[in-house]
């Protein structure tokens, strides 16, 4: 500070000048004690309580600063704890093997983890932020019956048993996210993709299907075999009689083409039923198939079907010669049945493929729709008309097929036709 | 100043009845920087008597934006102000 001691009244002036000055300054003290403890939740000091011995005495910003190290600390570690649970929960939502999604009230998605990402989102790369139907579902706006709407509006969880999307079957979980005042902010959208496990629970109906029409064929097939033999027998003889009018000859025919087709019916579920193990040799594929269109000619010719051969040299393999025509047999039949006697072309096909051999039989029918085309090899599956045929056909040659390591490959497009296949490994030197 | 406090094995007594608020927030902040180690660790816990009914609303808020945890309990004319470390099995 400047001082002039030479002139009396400019010391008095300079001093008072100090004093205002430390009053500001002290002022200045009290404010920023007063201030930090508002900070730290309480009422500002009464001068009574902050005068200017007690503000040295006390040492109220020592104690403040003080205290707010701690503040800081313990900010510091709660950040650090915060972290970490983040870094768990993100590590679980990550590696968590169901999809799962947290969506606001405006159906907008705001996190989604991985397996989400991997079961429901083709192709899409910026998803946050973006509206669920639209990444999901792939529409522009809301469907009428979500899960994740009826949770906003029920408030309650809300659980799909099934759900086909994208080619895979899921079950879907909705449950209401709620903030800390208890209202509702989201959604969390859990899918579990249950495509294998079905695919698994629907192959083991199948068996069990197999099994009890098994058990049933094998029952009854062989008791009704005798009384259609007699019913057959009779009606050729009552036939061969002298005094039979027309009128009774039609109708001892409808009775025998009926009793046959009852006969044929029967073999069908007693070659399904008895589930013979092949007896494998060392056969030509390419003479099964022209040994199943010799037995077949009839029907291609009455049905005015074109037959188109492509037997290539194929090697010999290991497999059951009755079974594998029987399969081929069933097949053709099939594609003539599917032609609905209106002519058509049916292609056959053999050719070596890496060491086995590939037969293909594709015709120009109107082909499976898409919803039987899962269905076909189940037993007494049928779309023909009643009297047409079993339903065991297909079922009969998958079977088969099975026993020879084999299974059979359906390919059909409505309007244009069907393209079945299989392949038997080869393995047997030379060719045919 | 009232200040009455003494190491009790555990407990770290501070009798500040008569004081008026906010001082007995700062004597009481001195008191837990003073005692920030044992109370941090959980060796002991600071107990705060006073009769300024303020002081149960002031110094558990300061001391929870601290990181301890605070227990209040009325007593016979006057408030006891428990501060201990967060724990979740420890009240105070």
């Amino acid at each position: 500070m400047k001082t002039k001691k030479h002139e009396n009244h400019t010391y008095i002036i300079e001093s008072e000048d100090m004093e205002r000055k430390n009053e500001m300054l002290l002022q200045y003290i009290k404010e920023k004690v007063n201030q930090l403890l508002q900070i730290m939740g309480t009422k500002p000091l009464r001068d009574e309580e902050l005068n200017d011995e007690s503000l040295i005495a006390i040492d109220p910003i020592g104690i403040i600063a003080e205290s707010f190290e701690q503040v800081l600390d313990h900010l510091k570690e709660s950040n650090r704890q915060l972290q970490l649970a983040r870094d768990y929960l993100q590590a679980v939502f990550d590696t968590a093997g169901v999809g799962i999604s947290i969506i606001d009230r405006d159906l907008k998605i705001i996190k989604c983890n991985e397996k989400q990402k991997e079961l429901l989102v083709n192709g899409v790369s910026q998803i946050e932020g973006r509206h669920c139907y639209e990444v999901y579902c792939g529409i522009d706006s809301p469907p009428l019956i979500c899960p994740a709407i009826e949770t906003l509006e029920m408030e309650r969880a809300v659980f799909l048993k099934e759900v086909t999307k994208k080619g895979k079957v899921f079950q879907i979980v909705t449950s209401p996210l709620r903030d800390r005042s208890g209202s509702i902010s989201g959604v969390i959208e859990v899918s579990m993709d249950i495509t294998e496990k079905k695919r698994a629970l629907e192959a083991m109906c199948q068996s069990e299907k197999l099994a009890a029409v098994g058990q049933l064929a094998a029952g009854i097939a062989h008791e009704l075999n005798n009384p259609l033999g007699n019913i057959l027998g009779y009606a050729k003889l009552l036939l061969m009689e002298q005094d039979t009018t027309e009128f009774q000859k039609n109708r001892l025919e409808v009775i025998i083409e009926q009793a046959k087709r009852g006969s044929s019916i029967i073999k069908g579920l007693l070659e399904f039923s008895h589930q013979k193990m092949p007896v494998f040799e060392r056969i030509s594929l390419n003479a099964c198939i022209e040994l199943a269109l010799r037995s077949l000619s009839d029907e291609i010719r009455s049905n005015n079907i074109e037959i188109l051969t492509g037997l290539g040299t194929v090697p010999y393999v290991m497999a059951d010669p009755k079974q594998m025509e029987q399969v081929i047999y069933n097949i053709l039949l099939n594609a003539i049945q599917a032609l609905e006697g209106k002519g058509g072309i049916v292609e056959i096909k053999s050719e070596a493929l890496n060491g086995s051999v590939e037969v293909t039989i594709k015709d120009n029918g109107p082909g499976i729709p898409k919803e039987h085309l899962s269905r076909i090899f189940e037993p007494f599956f049928t779309t023909k008309p009643v009297g047409k045929g079993t339903g065991l056909g297909l079922s009969i040659c998958a079977e088969i097929l099975k026993k020879h390591s084999s299974n059979i490959c359906v390919e059909s497009e409505v309007g244009k036709g069907t393209k079945f296949s299989f392949r038997i490994m080869g393995g047997v030197t030379g060719n045919v | 100043m009232a200040d009455k406090s003494g190491i009790n094995l555990d407990v770290i007594n501070l009798d500040i009845r008569g004081q008026i608020c906010p001082a007995c927030l700062l004597i009481s902040l001195k008191e837990i920087n003073k005692h920030k180690g044992l109370l941090r660790d959980g060796e002991a816990n600071l107990i705060v008597k006073t009769d300024h009914r303020d002081a149960t609303r002031t110094i558990p808020d300061a001391a929870i934006a601290m990181g301890y945890a605070v227990f209040v309990e009325k007593k016979k004319g006057y408030y006891e102000i428990t501060v201990g470390r967060k724990d979740e099995d420890q009240k105070a």
